[in-house]
């Protein structure tokens, strides 16, 4: 088959759309097809068999300053980068919107040369798509999760009336539940994730397939030679989203018995605002250590010199940090927000499930494992195993090609 | 002076220029024939000249007051869990300020509606004074960032 797969970040190492897209890229070429990859900034390196084509983008929502660049001052003018400034000046995010127009506009060209069997994207959902869907070619999207559980998460902590206005502004919801409707098929990463997608978008069951998202257990790995600090649990995750819970964490180490030191792996909130003041309100400081951005090698020895993880989250569509821990054998305390006991499994077995926003019940289960070594071990045991069997990128893209050629076929008969 | 700069400097003199003409013709120019509350007479129009121009202004304008309704109406009715009692530092009152929104945006677009029906001429010239300004607003700052950027090349580019 020939592929043609979306994305509007592509850089593998600043959020979970770069991931998804380089692994299953790889995966899809290693069963034989022809991959091309259209991407935003920032790119993934160029990676043997992957056709890369790059559409530009100027990211005035976040760069706020010297966004001219000097050997192209005009660019801002052109009429999609000048739509961007104005929305971004306003708090809208336009990135997404912008990449479908722009991605439409590659396709056109590339299909002069190119004849795609499907065209799959990673939760853009822009406006553009509608004009890419009159291109005649099967057209399908990834959604990890709605975004309005992050709004909703989002609001569930105490903000003031301006920080509200910026969020509703900021998620694209009614433009993604427009597109998503309209795609012909829609692939997700769990069960929880269709069905919240189902109540917030109204897409329809019968129209979306659950692939779940694989790990690179090769890479991420026990470590034996590695010794474990006593009494250390480690956190992997932006502190600043909201949705990560690592408010009820704080708030968790202040009622366990057993005084242990938390690692924090955060290398997506470089800008901490929120989380150092809870931190200073809990009089944790003493206790917690923060790495800011490290390379997956650290990372991996991080989670071998450790006891135990944490994933409090709120909710995840999948929750790749918790699907890490375990393929590295570090025993698992997750919320039962959305997807993450899909990921964990059996309770007590392969992973420890609490209820999510109980800070009693999370203090509760760190007590007891790190009480337990010999529990520890055995969990995190079959966490490893229940990775390696059930999790891998050579399962996502098997089942990927099988929700291809359903797709095709459907289209082709229609 | 690099050419870039050139440009940015036409582009702040021209957006400046169009916005202060804008002001200009709105405001000043038929302060002797009308007063601030009193109507222009845009009877005399054909329907179709009317509305050709009335009908585009008047659907951005709703467009932009049922942004703001949609946002007032988010923030007051969205249900979540309430915050841990630990980490709320005031009183939030966003749901009141969300309230009035809503009603502001309602009623304004309840009087655009209805002075673009009268035919008022204000209900046609504040929203056109108001895409005018973002649009020239946003050249001007644009204009302004051209001409405030050192013109060095990064080095793979020379």
């Amino acid at each position: 088959m020939k592929i043609c797969l979306l994305t509007y970040r592509g850089n593998p190492y600043c959020g979970g759309q770069g991931i998804y897209t380089m692994y299953i890229a790889r995966e899809l070429a290693k069963l034989g097809h022809e991959v091309h990859v259209i991407q935003g900034p920032p790119y993934f390196p160029p990676m043997e068999g992957i056709h890369i084509h790059y559409v530009s983008n100027h990211n005035y929502f976040n760069i706020k300053q010297n966004y001219i660049k000097p050997h192209k001052p005009f660019a801002t003018f052109s009429p999609l980068n000048f739509y961007e400034f104005i929305a971004s000046k306003f708090g809208i995010f336009p990135e997404i919107e912008t990449f479908s127009f722009r991605a439409y506009l590659k396709l056109k060209e590339l299909l002069k040369i190119h004849k795609f069997d499907i065209i799959h994207d990673n939760q853009s959902l822009g406006y553009g798509f509608l004009l890419i869907k009159q291109f005649g070619i099967p057209f399908i999207s990834t959604i990890h999760h709605p975004l309005s559980i992050d709004r909703s998460t989002w609001f569930e902590y105490p903000s003031d009336f301006r920080l509200k206005i910026k969020r509703v502004l900021y998620y694209p919801l009614i433009m993604q539940g427009f597109v998503a409707r309209r795609m012909d098929h829609i692939i997700t990463v769990s069960h929880d994730a269709a069905n919240e997608i189902n109540r917030a978008f109204g897409v329809k069951h019968e129209k979306m397939s659950v692939v779940y998202n694989g790990l690179d257990t090769d890479f991420f790995k026990p470590l034996p030679h590695i010794k474990k600090k006593p009494n250390s649990v480690i956190f992997v995750g932006n502190v600043e989203d909201r949705k990560k819970g690592v408010v009820y964490l704080l708030k968790a180490m202040t009622l366990t018995k057993t005084k242990f030191h938390l690692t924090v792996v955060d290398g997506g909130a470089p800008n901490r605002m929120y989380v150092t003041k809870w931190i200073d309100k809990f009089g944790l400081n003493d206790r917690i250590h923060f790495t800011g951005k490290i390379p997956g090698e650290k990372l991996i020895e991080l989670y071998a010199s450790h006891e135990l993880a944490v994933s409090p989250s709120l909710y995840e569509g999948f929750g790749f940090p918790a699907a890490e821990a375990m393929a590295c054998e570090l025993p698992l305390i997750a919320s039962d927000g959305g997807a993450l006991p899909e990921v964990v499994g059996n309770h007590m077995e392969t992973g420890y499930v609490v209820k999510s926003r109980d800070p009693y019940s999370l203090a509760e289960a760190i007590d007891y494992l790190l009480l337990n070594p010999e529990e520890r071990k055995k969990m995190g045991k079959a966490a490893r195993k229940r990775i390696t069997e059930v999790f891998t990128w050579e399962n996502a893209a098997r089942e990927m090609e099988k929700v291809y050629r359903e797709v095709i076929d459907a289209y082709s008969g229609f | 002076m690099p050419r870039a700069k050139i440009w940015g400097i036409i582009a702040v003199l021209v957006s400046a220029f169009l916005f202060a003409l804008s002001i200009f013709s709105f405001f000043i120019l038929p302060e002797g024939n009308f007063g601030f509350f009193s109507d222009v007479n845009l009877m005399n129009l054909h329907p179709l000249t009317y509305y050709s121009a009335a009908v585009p202004l008047g659907l951005i304008s709703l467009w932009v007051l049922a942004t703001g309704f949609w946002i007032g109406w988010v923030i007051l009715s969205i249900k979540v869990v309430p915050p841990m009692p630990e980490i709320v530092e005031k009183k939030d009152n966003s749901k009141i300020k969300a309230f009035f929104l809503c009603l502001i945006t309602a009623g304004l677009a309840v009087l655009l509606v209805y002075g673009i029906y009268l035919r008022n001429f204000w209900a046609l010239a504040i929203p056109a004074l108001v895409i005018s300004a973002v649009i020239l607003g946003a050249v001007f700052w644009v204009g302004m960032a051209i001409i405030t950027t050192r013109a060095t090349l990064p080095v793979n580019k020379n």
